[in-house]
């Protein structure tokens, strides 16, 4: 597959976690990571090896510690926050590995709810939008339920369906199908992969299952990407480390 | 969707604990409401319902029991004075109209005023004029032919159900004595509506004390002075009569306004420390669930909503608590307040009306919903400031 420019450059970016006393904990340091525009990679790691943290980074819901990441072109950390917040909601779609659906909320309401904070839809057809991804993905009859009301493969395809919603053109998935069994996963995964696929949308998956694997584009480990090697702790200065 | 979609829907989500939330409100709010209807429609009934007449004298005592006995039926009776007090008075060139007023039993807890047609009649000094709804007045009758006849109050004839014709007594001792209503008062909004009239002679008639007396007893006698110079002369006149007093309605009423300004500051004090707990338990309630709800504000701020907007959607969730319970606790009030002018009504002559329409309820619905806004502005900070990465994985 032919792809042009990067949707996604990651530049020299680290992430540390303050452990007090001085000491920090260094989860990501990635020297450069590039993702073409409507490609689908997946991101394989052990756990604590920062893929998560990665995710969180590219989506700007995390400050690098050191490092640039550009979205189309658009340096995302150089962007005051609310800003970087609104730039968020129109090119960033997250589909989280718990689905994190807002319990209070209608499968219509929370698919509604990205498309409100992006407003890149206007209010008017927002609502018949949501009805139009929900029935792709297979949910007409499943509008008004609560989260509470749907099986976890419903679930998972509402927040799919909410982290397509805005039409963005990077959508971050992590562990997409690791709460679903095989089944509900594979159709899942297909139904996903095929309308990111008509809207060229370039998609980073962290995932572990082979099924996922077997559907990307380029696979990259975490262990090789982190330039850190798994946790590397920095001392304050003066101390032995 | 918008912000007021998102604050309801959370409420709608945590419904038993948004009405209980709501209700403790409207109770804070209306205990406030209810007390200063109550404490306006007290004064405003007081200032109402006194009387044309500036200096009221009767028996010995307490000039605060005097007044408030014979002009808003509070209180028990001062002790009798005699008939030739009101001759005395009457005769007296300082005073322009004396008006003899006995204050008897009551029937079904409606109290018998005796006193002569002058009590009714329209001077030009008069504030209040007194009408009829049915009926006639009653005649001043002579002592020894009394002829039973009474007038009602509006309250008393609608409460008692009697009619112009209608014969009734209190007690089988006065069986032999039954007064004929002749006539039905419109309303005056003060203790007269509540009031059964009748003349002196038939007072003393059915009194079986005052039948064997010679000089047949009086409560007290209004008192209007031709000049308002000679009220302090007529007014220590009768204060150094060993037997007499004469008390000035408005200085009594001064006594009343001054302890109710007294209650009125205990009061405050109280109600400061009802709002107080009132807000704290908003504000408690709107913590714990924004607590409970950090993985989901996470989220909102993943799919791109601002700081700015998660503050705004828990201003707007507490301002729409406060509100609803601001406008059910003002809603309260008023219901609280009527009942308690109806009870303050049964139980003394002061109408209270507490359903004046005035710049107390729109203040009060700003004021509950500012301090709703005030109580989750920390809840709302707490949203604002939460770490996204660290609230979005599951909370265990």
């Amino acid at each position: 597959m032919e792809h042009a420019r990067p949707a996604v450059t990651v530049r020299g970016v680290t992430k540390s976690f303050s452990l007090g006393a001085g000491r920090a904990l260094e989860v990501v340091d990635v020297e450069h990571l590039a993702l073409p525009t409507g490609s689908c990679t997946v991101l394989k790691g052990r756990s604590g090896s920062g893929k998560t943290t990665l995710l969180n980074l590219i989506a700007g819901v995390s400050l690098p510690t050191t490092g640039s990441i550009l979205i189309d072109d658009t340096e995302i950390f150089a962007l005051p926050e609310p800003r970087r917040d609104r730039f968020r909601a129109e090119h960033v779609g997250y589909v989280f590995q718990t689905f994190n659906l807002l319990s209070a909320f209608s499968a219509l309401e929370n698919v509604m709810l990205s498309m409100m904070f992006a407003r890149t839809v206007p209010r008017s057809q927002q609502r018949t939008r949501a009805r139009e991804i929900l029935a792709r993905l297979g949910l007409a009859d499943r509008l008004a339920h609560k989260p509470a009301q749907l099986s976890r493969g419903e679930q998972q395809r509402v927040a799919i369906a909410r982290a397509l919603a805005n039409d963005p053109p990077v959508v971050l998935a992590d562990e997409p199908c690791a709460s679903l069994d095989a089944e509900t996963a594979r159709e899942v995964l297909a139904e996903f992969l095929t309308v990111c696929r008509e809207h060229r949308t370039t998609l980073l998956i962290v995932s572990h299952d082979d099924a996922v694997l077997d559907t990307a584009d380029r696979v990259l480990d975490m262990a090789t990407l982190n330039r850190a090697r798994g946790r590397r702790q920095t001392a304050p200065a003066g101390e032995p480390e | 969707m918008t912000l007021f979609t998102i604050a309801g829907r959370y409420l709608q989500g945590r419904l038993v604990a948004s009405v209980l939330t709501a209700v403790s409100i409207a109770l804070g709010v209306s205990l406030v409401v209810a007390t200063v209807l109550l404490s306006r429609g007290i004064r405003d009934g007081f200032v109402e319902g006194t009387t044309d007449y500036n200096l009221i004298v009767g028996a010995k005592g307490s000039p605060t029991q005097l007044v408030l006995n014979v002009v808003f039926r509070i209180d028990t009776p001062t002790p009798n004075i005699s008939w030739r007090t009101y001759e005395y008075l009457k005769d007296d060139p300082r005073v322009e109209m004396a008006v003899p007023v006995a204050m008897g039993d009551a029937y079904q807890g409606f109290r018998y005023v005796a006193t002569t047609d002058a009590y009714f009649a329209p001077f030009p000094w008069r504030r209040r004029t007194f009408a009829l709804s049915a009926g006639r007045f009653f005649r001043d009758d002579p002592p020894e032919q009394p002829r039973y006849e009474a007038i009602l109050g509006a309250e008393a004839a609608r409460r008692t159900g009697l009619g112009v014709g209608d014969r009734f007594y209190e007690g089988d001792e006065m069986a032999e004595y039954p007064l004929t209503v002749v006539g039905i008062l419109s309303p005056t909004r003060s203790a007269d509506d509540r009031a059964i009239f009748f003349s002196l002679a038939s007072f003393w008639e059915m009194n079986e004390v005052s039948r064997k007396m010679q000089v047949k007893p009086l409560t007290a006698v209004l008192v209007r002075p031709r000049r308002m110079s000679d009220l302090p002369s007529l007014h220590r006149g009768f204060n150094v009569s060993a037997e007499t007093q004469a008390a000035f309605p408005s200085a009594v009423l001064l006594n009343v306004f001054n302890l109710v300004n007294l209650v009125e500051e205990v009061l405050a004090i109280v109600l400061g420390i009802v709002a107080l707990v009132v807000l704290l338990y908003l504000f408690v309630s709107m913590y714990s669930a924004t607590f409970e709800r950090r993985r989901e504000i996470a989220t909102m701020r993943a799919l791109g909503a601002s700081r700015a907007t998660i503050l705004g959607i828990v201003l707007l969730e507490s301002c729409f608590l406060a509100g609803i319970g601001g406008v059910a606790g003002i809603l309260g009030g008023h219901g609280a307040a009527y009942l308690g002018a109806l009870l303050l009504a049964a139980r003394s002559g002061v109408v209270a009306h507490p359903f004046a329409v005035s710049c107390l309820q729109p203040v009060t619905f700003v004021a509950v919903v500012g301090l709703g806004a005030l109580s989750g502005l920390l809840p709302a900070l707490f949203a604002y400031r939460m770490e996204v990465s660290e609230n979005l994985a599951p909370i265990s």
